[in-house]
């Protein structure tokens, strides 16, 4: 069985509970690391500040609105680093305007996703994420 | 939007004076001297009125930019947490329905019916918040392209319903915003369609007739009517005249027509009566600055 790392960079306890209660109902055995602002998420991926023992994620699901560094700077960090950068990113978000998506796409994320308003469609969206990106997608190892 | 007062000419003292049969040169040369210092003045004020004119209609824009990037804030912040009492909620009916007695569910039922009406309110908001943002993306579009547009977002409601939607006369081309006036049309559709009459298929007739300098476009239905008092009220905002039991909605749908028919420069009203029908009108100019 595949197993697979995901870092989830939110700062909302709730969303934090329903993504990972989403991503433990798949089948696959994952392993989720959570922090809640730009900065440990940096501090993580380059094993800094606490975190020196952190293994690399496979993927990362990335928040806008985050304190301290927002998650337009950590995806440019990542994708600017030679370390990092062949790290897909998802965006997964509440805010659906234009200048976000479009600056997302700008700085390389992989893709960007507007959180549903309805919790099913919360949770089937985080599902399909799983599906595809563990089961579909080749993954860099 | 208030307009500046171009010229005053005191023609009327002008041929008086010139009427005037001047005795000399010096009664004459008086006589203008007094005109023209009147002239003089007049313009002063002039200027000064229209200073203050201008003064008036700055405040009055930055009023209003102001309330509007209030209401998209406060309607965007709101969306947040909103979307976690929902979420929450639905997850406890969903997963924990069966371990609470019925008094719990209901509970639960009404709090989940007021968070769905207030994300339905918010999302309502933001739209009405956008219409005047989006003002200046306008481009050349054929709205009968976008009318087509408007059907086919309310398909759903157009098949359950049993609608039959007609039109009479061809729809012009115009420099608009696309998405409001696809909104407007889905809007007035879709109040078309809603207020229907119980155990009647909506009929509604959309007519377009070209008058000299605007288009004027009616949508009729075959509804419950709306009685001639409230013919001002039902374009304010939050305005209802359904309890929710009767008629889902949240008091916005027309409100945003307007905004979106004045925005662009026409006017919208109707003609109802109860019982039997009504008929919303919208006219839009010809020829846009």
């Amino acid at each position: 069985m595949k197993s697979i790392h995901i870092l989830l960079v939110e700062d909302n306890e709730g969303d934090i509970m329903l993504t990972t209660e989403a991503l433990e109902e798949g089948k696959i055995a994952n392993k989720i690391t959570i922090v809640k602002d730009g900065k440990h998420a940096i501090d993580f991926l380059t094993k800094k500040g606490g975190y020196e023992n952190a293994t690399l994620p496979d993927l990362v699901l990335l928040d806008i609105n985050l304190p301290k560094k927002n998650g337009h700077e950590v995806l440019q960090y990542i994708k600017h680093s030679e370390d990092l950068k062949q790290i897909p990113v998802i965006m997964l978000t509440t805010s659906s305007s234009e200048k976000d998506i479009l600056e997302s796409y700008k700085n390389y994320v992989n893709c960007y996703i507007t959180k549903p308003v309805d919790v099913n469609d919360f949770i089937k969206a985080v599902a399909k994420i799983e599906d595809f990106w563990i089961n579909i997608v080749n993954l860099p190892r | 939007m208030l307009t500046k007062i171009e010229t005053i000419i005191p023609g009327e003292e002008l041929a008086k004076a010139i009427e005037f049969n001047f005795s000399n040169e010096v009664d004459f040369l008086n006589k203008m001297t007094e005109l023209n210092n009147e002239l003089v003045n007049t313009q002063r004020t002039l200027v000064k009125k229209n200073e203050e004119i201008s003064y008036l209609n700055k405040k009055l824009t930055s009023a209003n930019t102001h309330l509007e990037e209030l209401m998209y804030v406060l309607s965007h912040d709101l969306k947040e947490p909103l979307r976690m009492v929902n979420s929450f909620m639905l997850l406890l009916q969903s997963k924990y329905a069966q371990l609470l007695d019925e008094k719990a569910n209901t509970y639960i039922g009404f709090a989940v019916d007021g968070g769905k009406r207030m994300q339905a309110m918010i999302t309502d908001l933001l739209e009405l918040s956008h219409t005047a943002e989006k003002n200046t993306g306008k481009k050349l579009c054929d709205l009968h392209l976008l009318f087509s547009e408007a059907q086919q977002n309310l398909y759903g409601l157009i098949q359950e319903s049993n609608a039959t939607i007609v039109t009479k006369g061809e729809l012009p081309k115009l420099v608009v915003n696309k998405t409001d006036i696809v909104r407007l049309f889905q809007n007035l559709l879709a109040n078309a369609i809603k207020f229907k009459k119980a155990g009647i298929a909506p009929v509604i007739l959309l007519k377009v007739v070209e008058n000299k300098v605007e288009w004027l476009i009616s949508i009729q239905d075959n509804g419950i009517g709306i009685p001639a008092e409230k013919f001002e009220k039902i374009f304010e905002i939050f305005n209802r005249l359904h309890s929710k039991e009767e008629y889902e909605g949240t008091g916005i749908g027309l409100a945003s027509c307007k905004k979106i028919v004045e925005g662009n420069g026409g006017t919208i009203w109707l003609e109802s009566e109860e019982n039997a029908g009504s008929t919303f009108y919208f006219t839009m100019p010809k020829l846009l600055n």
